[in-house]
């Protein structure tokens, strides 16, 4: 080879190059869709919508369903107490879709995180037949006042089918936590085995548009830190599927944090402020305000009224919870 | 080769394909977990109220690319063409946000079993424009960079000329220490890039060997042809091989430059481009010192000059409209192979004069070459 030659096919090479890096690529048309940013912007793309606000409806859990789902259990007569009776059946083996998209291995009581909403009148005796169907130990530990063997701390129920059946009497009046307490205790809460337990007081409380929230997150990649918040599991939710509720109507919320890794959590009611009774133990409210902060399992019960029709905000105002799903809206309506 | 032969060569190859075959299905070993999903954030550029973010594939299965955040809060965005990722496939996710200049942000990308991905930028700046104009300002970056310094370094020819055999062959040892140095500093900006940006899977480290083995060998073979074949040409030939080597080396530096401009990094561009300037002036005097012997060479010269030179401005635009990690690794290797193909056929050359590798004057020259790319490389 010449160097004369070399020369020529360097620069020829080079000016080939030049051609091919300054072209722009290949254009094809296809159709576009939109969204709305959390600012309100409305943005186009060719591509794949990525926005739990928007395409939830898919996800497996219903947190509409669970809402307002109270389980009163079987009930019967024995010696002039009321019995309510329950089967609950834990499972290790599920993957759930939490967010649009995102596939995590759930521990679920009856199938779902949060378990089931058990609901009992104080002094009722509460028996729950717990059937353990996962690969791990679990246990059921409500909350509340009971003899010692019925703590489900020191009664482990082996998998693949183990039982055991869980009795006492209900109480005291108030809304309180079951979980699993099998070690390593935050791995089997944070894997979704919780629920909440409710006790009214004998004659119940006033009549009211009921509710139940769970505040919960999920570490979705396991590094000690939740990627995902919400009001009952799925991220957003509420946002995007408001709870419809009345003007003028007493709205009673019962809420439980069951956030791990992040020491508080708390709930901000928009346009109105409402009476929290710490624990639901006590029929005075301790507080009239908007905000309360609540550490892990504390719980209590906000009662309002909305005087105003329209749609309002309730989140987190630890935002970095809101803006990870631990958001919803109320819409008031004012039409009746 | 008979057919014969030709069947031999082939029946191993075709017994480990069928061995390949068996293992991936009936005779395979399952053992421990699946593999786990894995992407890189490849670029992040900063358009008007919107992040723009490249995201490539590089585990072992396909992944689904589900959700963006910027500094881990959920954000509403959209994946083009769609966020199903075969392994190397890539996308572009866009998440609108209205940033802010000079802010850090940590970009996230989660995918479908919850794992998180994240890249943090230190400094948002605003991406430039792919337009014409930002093309003239790269290409006039890249002259600046390349073009005038080598054209500057070989200026020195005439003053090479005049010297004896033996100063001579000491500037010569000079410039295989510069590309030795040139060999070196590029093979380390390769295994840099490479561990910032590039996933474990990619072999980052092994991409950059190959890469420079293949182009020391390429130039190997090239060489050998120019010097075999031109005899009395063999002085122009071993100046077009060093022109060829410094060329290629010069366009990973424009990689570096281009990418540098449309990160928006002003300060830091210019500083990188006086820095690069005076660095490849020295460049000119390693083309030049070969042809000291030769008669009028000005033509071929100014030809040598814009092949060593130019790919400044070929690597700015690349670097400026098409920046990606993997690309740099291996042009950045390749520019190292190439340095130290071309410091060897120097020094094969040198070995020929007077005193041979061991003269006073080659390890001097050597010495200095290595000395002045240091001092060069940080004074600015």
């Amino acid at each position: 080879m010449r160097p004369r030659i070399m020369m020529a096919i360097s620069v020829v090479a080079m000016a080939a190059l030049c051609v091919a890096v300054l072209l722009p690529g290949p254009t094809t048309a296809v159709t576009e869709k939109r969204f709305i940013t959390h600012s309100g912007a409305v943005i186009s793309t060719t591509g794949e919508v990525l926005d739990p606000l928007y395409t939830v409806s898919t996800v497996e859990f219903d947190p509409d369903e669970y809402l307002r789902n109270f389980e009163y259990g079987r009930v019967s007569q024995e010696g002039g107490q009321t019995v309510r009776e329950y089967t609950i059946i834990a499972r290790d083996d599920q993957v759930q879709e939490i967010s649009p998209g995102v596939f995590y291995n759930v521990w679920t009581y009856n199938g779902t995180v949060p378990g089931p909403t058990i609901r009992a009148t104080e002094g009722d005796i509460v028996r729950i037949q717990f059937i353990n169907q996962g690969s791990k130990q679990h246990t059921m530990h409500f909350h509340g006042i009971h003899p010692a063997e019925m703590d489900g701390v020191f009664e482990i129920v082996g998998p693949g089918g183990g039982q055991f059946t869980y009795e006492f009497e209900a109480g005291p009046v108030g809304v309180h936590p079951y979980h699993c307490h099998v070690m390593p205790l935050e791995e089997h809460i944070v894997h979704g085995l919780y629920g909440v337990f409710i006790v009214d007081p004998v004659g119940g409380r006033p009549a009211a548009d009921e509710m139940v929230m769970v505040l919960n997150g999920f570490d979705t990649d396991f590094d000690g830190e939740n990627n995902f918040y919400a009001a009952n599991t799925v991220p957003f939710y509420y946002q995007h599927h408001p709870i419809r509720i009345q003007q003028g109507e007493l709205v009673r919320v019962y809420a439980v944090n069951m956030v791990e890794f992040d020491p508080i959590n708390n709930f901000h009611l928009h346009g109105n402020l409402y009476y929290y009774y710490p624990t639901g133990t006590d029929t005075v409210p301790s507080h009239y305000t908007d905000m309360v902060t609540l550490s892990q399992t504390e719980r209590g019960i906000l009662e309002f009224v909305y005087q105003y029709p329209g749609q309002y905000v309730f989140h987190a105002h630890k935002v970095e919870f809101s803006e990870k799903g631990w958001v919803g809206t109320f819409l008031v309506d004012g039409s009746s | 080769m008979t057919p014969r032969v030709v069947a031999a060569g082939l029946v191993p190859l075709v017994l480990v394909a069928g061995l390949v075959v068996f293992i991936t299905g009936p005779g395979g070993i399952t053992a421990g977990i699946d593999p786990l999903p894995e992407i890189t954030i490849e670029r992040v550029d900063f358009v008007e109220s919107e992040v723009r973010v490249v995201v490539r594939n590089t585990g072992s299965i396909p992944v689904d690319i589900v959700q963006g955040d910027i500094n881990d809060r959920i954000q509403p965005s959209a994946v083009e063409p769609d966020g199903h990722l075969e392994r190397f496939e890539t996308a572009i996710l866009r998440i609108p946000y209205a940033w802010n200049e000079a802010e850090p942000y940590a970009i996230g990308v989660t995918v479908h079993d919850g794992t998180r991905f994240e890249r943090v930028v230190e400094a948002a700046a605003p991406a430039v424009p792919a337009d014409l104009e930002q093309a003239g300002l790269l290409a006039l970056a890249g002259t600046y960079m390349g073009v005038i310094p080598v054209f500057i370094g070989l200026a020195w020819l005439p003053f090479i000329r005049r010297l004896s055999q033996k100063r001579i062959s000491f500037f010569l040892a000079l410039t295989a220490g510069l590309l030795l140095f040139i060999g070196v500093d590029s093979a380390e900006e390769a295994l840099e890039v490479s561990a910032e940006n590039l996933a474990g899977s990619m072999n980052g480290a092994l991409l950059a060997l190959v890469s420079a083995g293949c182009a020391f060998l390429a130039l190997q073979y090239v060489s050998g042809r120019l010097v075999s074949t031109a005899g009395s040409g063999s002085a122009m030939g071993a100046a077009l091989m060093v022109s060829v080597g410094i060329g290629l080396h010069n366009f990973g530096e424009g990689l570096a430059l281009g990418a540098a401009i449309s990160l928006g990094s002003a300060v830091f561009s210019t500083y990188l481009l006086a820095g690069f300037a005076m660095h490849n002036t020295t460049e000119g005097i390693a083309i030049a010192s070969p042809l000291a012997g030769q008669g009028r060479v000005a033509r071929r010269l100014a030809a040598l000059g814009v092949i060593a030179g130019f790919p400044a401005v070929l690597g700015a635009w690349a670097g400026g409209f098409a920046y990606s990690p993997i690309s740099s690794v291996v042009f950045l290797a390749v520019g190292s192979g190439a340095a130290f193909q071309v410091a060897v056929t120097v020094a094969r050359w040198v070995a020929r004069g007077p005193g041979g590798l061991a003269s006073p004057y080659v390890c001097g020259g050597l010495a200095a070459g290595l000395v002045i790319m240091y001092v060069t490389s940080i004074v600015l």
